[in-house]
């Protein structure tokens, strides 16, 4: 499958318009966030790129509808967002596992907050964790798995419940390196078989120029979309993709707008 | 325990509903209080209003005799703290320097923390007799203990890194103890101590209520719940309630100021 | 068993030998009972300490099956159990009760918060001539007396155990719309018990320290009780043997509550030595 993702011409799954957050601190006002207008296309890979403190958590909050914005709105499929909704599934930088529950009862948490019965999907969460590799710690807790592993059942968690988008918070940033590249590896297959669409956060451009099929550069203070690059790169992304001119030229270009080429 | 410090120390400025809601509150359990007797809801005679404790305050002042009692009591608290600190403090030292010795002993400390330690108070009387002494050392007895526990988990805080370095530093033994194991241990002697000064007060009242002849206010509050001298009984217990909170609020004052000082890494971790 | 550490500097001169020996640590502790004994039975022998005030080993020795035989014994130990479990009960259930009310408003906290930590300062022990006045020298006031002592550490260790859930846990919980009804009771029920088990494990000790006190004022049974008879008739080995059976006592409700905490909190850890909570 050589023909890049972002030719197919998907419906819009989220806007933000005039997105803007204000703080208020200490020290005075804070502009986290400042007029952001964004589009997120159905089934998209979709990253958010930039340096600490360019906002891009906050975006990603506002957009999950766990942070009200000081202006400006969030629409989620034609309807705007007042809250924080089941169709979106959000994954952080910590696993956050509940240590007194199983692997399994973790995976299964979002199913009894929304009262259905746990019961009905337990194949479906052995399914999932059996994609990810954990099929043989369904029964271990928390604290007997790597952080790499409570990261790989966290995404089953976000994923069991089917939500319409992933809003994915730096989610391997605390893994070291070799973990990392196999996570993100994971995630793109995950997200080729359950065609799902994917709002990635991170500040590693490399990782963000690998996975995406768009990715928003943002700068800071005050936080802002510089710009949206297409990355027309073929998929399967395969490592060696890193070794080519095209992609360094991409990397180069994201770089230079963020003023660090 | 700070909160209500702070809340002793600030004026209430009326600041909306929590402030009405926990002042309302005591003020309707107060009034129930004084009603409660008068209606005949409960006996007048072994639940006296709070206007019949003012009474039994005036009562018990105008009388001067409560003057010796509490000078009694202090005096024995001060006493018991000093010691039970000191010796508490001494033993924490010489048993916790070593973790070899600390090692040995800890299947005893935690016997001895299982052990609750008011059941030596009829023991230390039969020994020392029902007056002042007795008193002391029951007080001693139990205060002494949180210095000493706390004294010895404090000198074992430094780990493995901090000790080589005083080793690459050729550091002598001396030098270790009062550069590293000294300073790492201040901020859980100082919680030791401030549990220390209240379990002092604890322990001079149990004894007091214990040994009729060693006056204080235990010994007055006993004898005057005993002839169901109610007001007087309540009027005492008000007092103790007072110092207590008084002594509290004073060792969160000074705790802060030291604190301050030493900022302490984990000083009240369970 | 083994030695454990890295080498210290500085070690003291026998602590070291002994090491070297490769003697492990609890072999001492163990040893060190026997030599206890044998400096308490010379103390005594050689007259240094009066008899009447310090039994020797075996008197204490030949007092335990006099004390465990005595008609009164079990119906005593009963008695002081009895007071001891449902004051504990009590008090742990209204001050549980009280945190989770207090912990599930901020309004109700800031409110009531600062009263209720006057609590903390008042000594609970000068309340005893005053419950006794009112319930009498039977179980009731001693129940009573066991409940008001332990009731306070149990509610503030629920209180602030409830404040300690993990805050992304809590946003991960907000991302799914959970209700405060499913966050109180999946996350920060949950995360409080750690806490929770460690103001269960100091107001057991205090609700034993009220229980016993309470007997010493004035009672009409219990082991309290016996103890004082035993010590106004200055039979010394006996209040000897009380004491142990007072630590046996002490150290079963601890075993008890940390074979608790193991099974339920069996994803942390609970601390052997507690540190300033030794009363």
């Amino acid at each position: 499958m050589t023909v890049s993702r972002s030719e197919v011409a998907g419906s819009t799954i989220a806007r933000v318009t005039g997105l803007t957050k204000e703080f208020r601190s200490a020290g005075g006002e804070v502009l986290a966030v400042a007029d952001v207008d964004l589009e997120v296309r159905q089934r998209e890979f979709l990253s958010l790129c930039g340096p600490s403190g360019c906002g891009k958590s906050t975006l990603l909050s506002m957009l999950g509808g766990l942070t009200p914005p000081t202006r400006g709105e969030v629409v989620i499929d034609g309807e705007p967002l007042a809250g924080p909704s089941r169709d979106i599934g959000m994954m952080f930088q910590t696993p956050v596992l509940f240590p007194w529950r199983t692997t399994l009862q973790n995976v299964l948490l979002p199913i009894e907050v929304f009262g259905k019965r746990p019961a009905d999907h337990k194949d479906r969460a052995r399914e999932l964790l059996g994609m990810v590799g954990l099929e043989e710690f369904v029964d271990a807790y928390p604290w007997q798995l790597s952080g790499g592993m409570q990261q790989r059942a966290a995404l089953c968690r976000v994923l069991l419940y089917d939500p319409k988008l992933l809003l994915l918070d730096e989610p391997f940033g605390a893994l070291d390196e070799f973990t990392r590249e196999a996570m993100d590896l994971e995630l793109l297959r995950i997200w080729s078989e359950t065609a799902k669409t994917i709002v990635f956060v991170t500040h590693n451009i490399n990782e963000a120029v690998f996975m995406s099929d768009r990715v928003a550069v943002m700068t800071p203070r005050p936080g802002r979309v510089v710009s949206v690059l297409d990355i027309p790169l073929p998929r399967p992304r395969e490592r060696q993709l890193m070794r080519t001119k095209e992609f360094a030229d991409l990397v180069f270009e994201a770089r230079s707008l963020l003023g660090v080429a | 325990m700070s909160a209500t410090a702070r809340l002793l120390g600030r004026r209430w400025a009326g600041r909306g509903s929590p402030a009405l809601i926990g002042l309302g509150t005591v003020a309707v359990l107060l009034l129930a209080w004084e009603l409660a007797p008068r209606v005949g809801l409960v006996s007048r005679v072994t639940v006296p209003t709070p206007t019949d404790t003012l009474r039994g305050f005036v009562q018990l002042v105008s009388g001067g005799y409560w003057l010796g009692h509490l000078r009694s009591t202090l005096i024995a608290v001060l006493a018991a703290f000093v010691l039970g600190s000191t010796a508490g403090f001494t033993l924490g030292t010489v048993l916790g320097i070593s973790p070899f010795v600390r090692r040995v002993i800890t299947p005893y400390v935690i016997a001895l923390q299982a052990l609750p330690k008011v059941v030596l108070a009829p023991l230390l009387i039969g020994w020392l007799g029902f007056g002042t002494p007795s008193k002391i050392a029951v007080a001693t007895a139990i205060c002494f203990f949180p210095v000493w526990v706390n004294t010895m988990v404090g000198l074992s805080l430094p780990g493995a890194d901090e000790f080589r370095l005083m080793a690459s530093l050729r550091a002598s033994r001396w030098r270790v103890f009062r550069m590293l194991q000294l300073p790492s241990a201040l901020p859980m002697v100082l919680v030791g101590l401030k549990h220390a000064l209240l379990l002092a007060f604890t322990g001079v009242l149990v004894a007091e209520i214990l040994a009729g002849s060693a006056g204080g206010l235990g010994q007055l509050a006993e004898s005057f719940a005993y002839q169901l001298l109610m007001p007087l009984a309540f009027a005492v217990v008000t007092l103790v309630i007072l110092i207590a909170v008084a002594l509290v609020t004073l060792v969160d004052r000074l705790e802060h100021r030291i604190v301050f000082w030493t900022r302490p890494e984990g000083a009240d971790e369970r | 068993m083994s030695v454990a550490a890295p080498s210290r500097p500085g070690l003291r001169r026998p602590a070291r030998r002994l090491r070297r020996l490769r003697i492990p640590a609890p072999a001492v502790s163990i040893a060190l009972l026997p030599l206890l004994v044998a400096a308490w039975f010379l103390a005594t022998e050689s007259g240094a300490v009066s008899r009447i005030l310090l039994p020797p080993p075996e008197a204490v020795a030949r007092a335990v099956p006099r004390v465990l035989q005595a008609p009164a014994f079990q119906r005593n130990l009963v008695r002081t159990v009895t007071e001891i479990l449902t004051g504990y009960a009590l008090g742990s259930l209204i001050g549980f009760s009280l945190g989770l009310l207090l912990g599930s408003s901020t309004r109700l906290r800031r409110a009531y918060l600062p009263f209720l930590s006057a609590f903390d300062a008042i000594p609970t022990i000068i309340l005893a001539p005053l419950i006794i006045a009112w319930f009498g020298f039977g179980l009731a006031g001693k129940t009573v007396q066991a409940a008001i002592a332990c009731f306070y550490a149990v509610f503030i260790t629920t209180l602030s155990g409830l404040s300690l859930a993990d805050p992304d846990a809590v946003t991960l919980m907000r991302s799914l719309r959970a209700s405060p009804w499913q966050i109180l009771v999946k996350l920060r029920i949950p995360s409080a018990l750690p806490a929770i088990f460690g103001g269960l494990q100091i107001g057991a000790t205090l609700a034993i320290i009220g229980a016993i006190v309470s007997e010493f004022v004035a009672a009409d049974a219990g082991l309290g009780f016996m103890m004082v008879r035993y010590r106004s008739s200055f039979n010394t080995a006996a209040v000897f043997v009380l004491i142990l059976i007072f630590l046996l006592l002490g150290l079963a409700s601890y075993l008890l509550l940390q074979f608790a905490q193991r099974k339920i909190v069996f994803w942390r850890h609970p601390d052997l030595i507690h540190p300033e909570s030794s009363t």
